[in-house]
């Protein structure tokens, strides 16, 4: 040692590097320490030597130790930048950073396990940090996300909502525009009638063909306002209220068939009844549910073609009461929309009203438990009232 | 998917018995690299990775399934159905000890022997029972995993999943040994520490070898006899080896005594 102490003192060096020094034999027992390390944990170095290293990590770093790093150093011989908290003789931790290398002879046994470690609590910290700031801006993107898809789903669904309200107040406009058409045509059939016959001042030989024709006039502006009305008690609440009582059904059908076809008398109406009992029904909504379906079957069936009304109540008291008629299919995505009242994509005029009789004729099925159906073939349109026995 | 993708399972071996290795919390099938080809001559041995570990299809991870060590078991059971293993040996190291055991209990017939190596089916204490950790210690470890979560999620992926044909000590390896998604790893952590089977222990049926370390922190010896007193006609042996992987710091000792057993 010519240079002294000036020379690098390699005993020095090991003893008060900047870093901590840790040596352990093959069966994992502490063999020598440096004194740096040994002041970081407030330790002599007597309570370290002969120790495992995992009595100078804190439980869960043991753990991690045994369960990852051991394995590591095992089978690679070493691990570098292993993050682990010593414990201090006063029970606080110092964060840590460390390498290992195991240290073997010429024959591949081990003769030491070598570790550095290096204080590192601000790197620590730092990297604790980063961590928490990761998990929450996790967190945050995943809340971002609900709150983006949800306000997405509202959005939507007000959209829907806007336009859904839109064209029903269009609907609703048209509705109130073609009532006020339909209602004018009767009565301007009837004001030519009166006029005529004041006109004529004495019975003519015209003058039951005129009366027969304001009268069917004064039938169509009633059915209008009548569904009208049932409309507006069936959408403001309560819907339609019955009136059931035990009465033969024939008779009523028979009526309102007539009716029809005083109206049409072109028009060939055919039917069949096979009613094995009585049936306990509101006979005037059946009347006008029967009605609108023959009202339907006039305008829309093929003009020289039958209509086909068919009733039959079986033993049980299972009622089916249909309405067919020839002419074009309903095309099969418009059978959804036939029982709605604003949902027909527009609301139509023609020889019966408002588009409104298969909604009223529903709503009167529903109200006595049963429901209406829909066959429609090239063959025939088939309009089918079941009620099921009570 | 085939099983024999998704666990990342090897068949080795010449033997009609099959031996079946499942690596412990922590580490993935390497972990037998100094035992499983002593048993080649004798045995057909069969390697995996449990799903989330080593190679394993890390897409196969199902949080809910692998919410337990059931789900665990369940792999092992279709993987043995998959080979048409019978009447064979389980080695299973630490928490798979417990995860052979559930195995075992499942499919009767699968496996004739086990080979606990470290087991422990609690590792809190409750009550009369000392598992060896308090449920704060457990708690600060699964919040500390967190620690190691820098490095672990750079490095791990691209090393691994790159080289299916890796070869065993690649220098591609270094430092990456071992490791696997931190959210995955976090997630076993949790299933194998705050486990409990104690009340599985007295079902097993098959003939069953405790192999217990010296100074193991995670599986104590007194671990190790309750689950010897638990399992009906079990055999514990008490090694030299200190630690909690003596497949890897003591093989020698480890595979003299399964020899003895098998």
């Amino acid at each position: 040692m010519s240079e002294g102490k000036h020379a690098e003192d390699l005993e020095d060096l090991f003893e008060h590097a900047p870093c901590g020094y840790l040596s352990m034999r093959p069966d994992g027992r502490i063999a020598k320490v440096n004194t740096t390390l040994c002041d970081w944990l407030g330790k002599s170095p007597e309570a370290i030597v002969g120790k495992r290293l995992r009595d100078l990590l804190n439980v869960a770093g043991s753990i991690f130790y045994e369960t990852h790093f051991a394995p590591m150093l095992r089978m690679q011989g070493f691990f570098q930048e292993v993050a682990l908290d010593m414990v201090r003789a006063d029970g606080g931790l110092v964060p840590v950073l460390a390498n290992a290398a195991e240290r073997r002879d010429g024959s591949g046994d081990l003769l030491f396990t070598r570790l550095t470690v290096f204080k590192a609590t601000e790197r620590r910290q730092y990297e604790r940090d980063l961590v928490e700031a990761r998990a929450a801006e996790r967190e945050a993107r995943r809340q971002l996300e609900d709150i983006v898809s949800s306000l997405q789903a509202g959005m939507a669904e007000q959209v829907a909502i806007v336009m859904e309200e839109k064209r029903n107040s269009e609907l609703k406009e048209q509705f109130v525009a073609v009532l006020g058409h339909d209602l004018r045509n009767p009565l301007a059939a009837i004001d030519a009638g009166a006029s005529k016959m004041l006109r004529d001042q004495a019975w003519t030989d015209s003058t039951p063909v005129i009366l027969r024709l304001m009268k069917n006039s004064v039938s169509r502006m009633s059915a209008l306002i009548d569904n009208v009305l049932d409309l507006a008690r069936s959408r403001l609440g309560g819907g339609i209220v019955l009136n059931l009582v035990d009465r033969p059904l024939q008779p009523t059908l028979e009526l309102v068939i007539a009716e029809i076809q005083t109206a049409h008398p072109s028009r060939v109406i055919s039917t069949r009844f096979e009613i094995a009992r009585p049936v306990r029904l509101d006979h005037d909504r059946i009347a006008q549910l029967l009605s609108n379906l023959l009202g339907n079957a006039v305008t829309h069936g093929a003009q020289d073609k039958e209509i086909r009304v068919e009733c039959t109540v079986d033993s049980a008291g299972n009622l089916a009461l249909s309405v067919a008629n020839a002419g074009d299919p309903i095309p099969q995505e418009m059978i959804p929309l036939l029982f709605q009242p604003f949902h027909r994509g527009q609301v139509r005029s023609n020889a019966y009203g408002l588009g409104l009789g298969l909604y009223i004729a529903s709503e009167i099925a529903h109200a006595h438990g049963g429901r209406i159906d829909v066959e429609s073939e090239q063959s025939e349109t088939r309009f089918i009232f079941h009620l099921p026995a009570q | 998917m085939p099983i024999t993708h998704r666990n990342n399972v090897t068949v080795n071996g010449l033997g009609g018995t099959a031996m079946m290795f499942a690596h412990g919390f922590g580490c993935d099938r390497n972990m037998w690299r100094f035992i499983e080809p002593h048993f080649r001559n004798d045995f057909r041995t069969v390697l995996f990775d449990h799903v989330g570990a080593g190679m394993s299809d890390l897409k196969a991870y199902d949080t809910e399934k692998y919410s337990s060590l059931d789900g665990y078991a369940a792999d092992i059971v279709e993987i043995g159905q998959e080979l048409g293993i019978e009447k064979a040996v389980f080695v299973g190291h630490s928490v798979s000890a417990m995860i052979g055991a559930l195995a075992s209990i499942r499919a009767p017939g699968m496996f004739n022997k086990l080979v606990m190596i470290g087991p422990s089916p609690r590792y809190i204490d409750d009550g009369e029972y000392s598992g060896g950790f308090s449920a704060a210690q457990i708690e600060e470890l699964l919040t500390s995993l967190d620690d190691n979560h820098m490095g672990w999620s750079a490095a791990m992926a691209p090393a691994i999943m790159g080289n299916p044909d890796r070869p065993e000590l690649g220098e591609e390896l270094t430092n990456s040994f071992c490791r696997t998604d931190p959210e995955i790893a976090k997630q076993f952590a949790r299933v194998t520490f705050m486990s409990d089977n104690r009340a599985d222990l007295s079902k097993v049926e098959a003939q069953t070898l405790i192999l217990q370390c010296s100074n193991d922190i995670i599986a104590a010896e007194h671990v190790g006899e309750y689950v010897h007193n638990a399992i009906p006609g079990s055999q514990i042996r008490h090694l030299q080896a200190s630690g909690h992987c003596p497949n890897l710091s003591a093989p020698e000792e480890v595979i003299l005594a399964m020899r003895d057993f098998v």
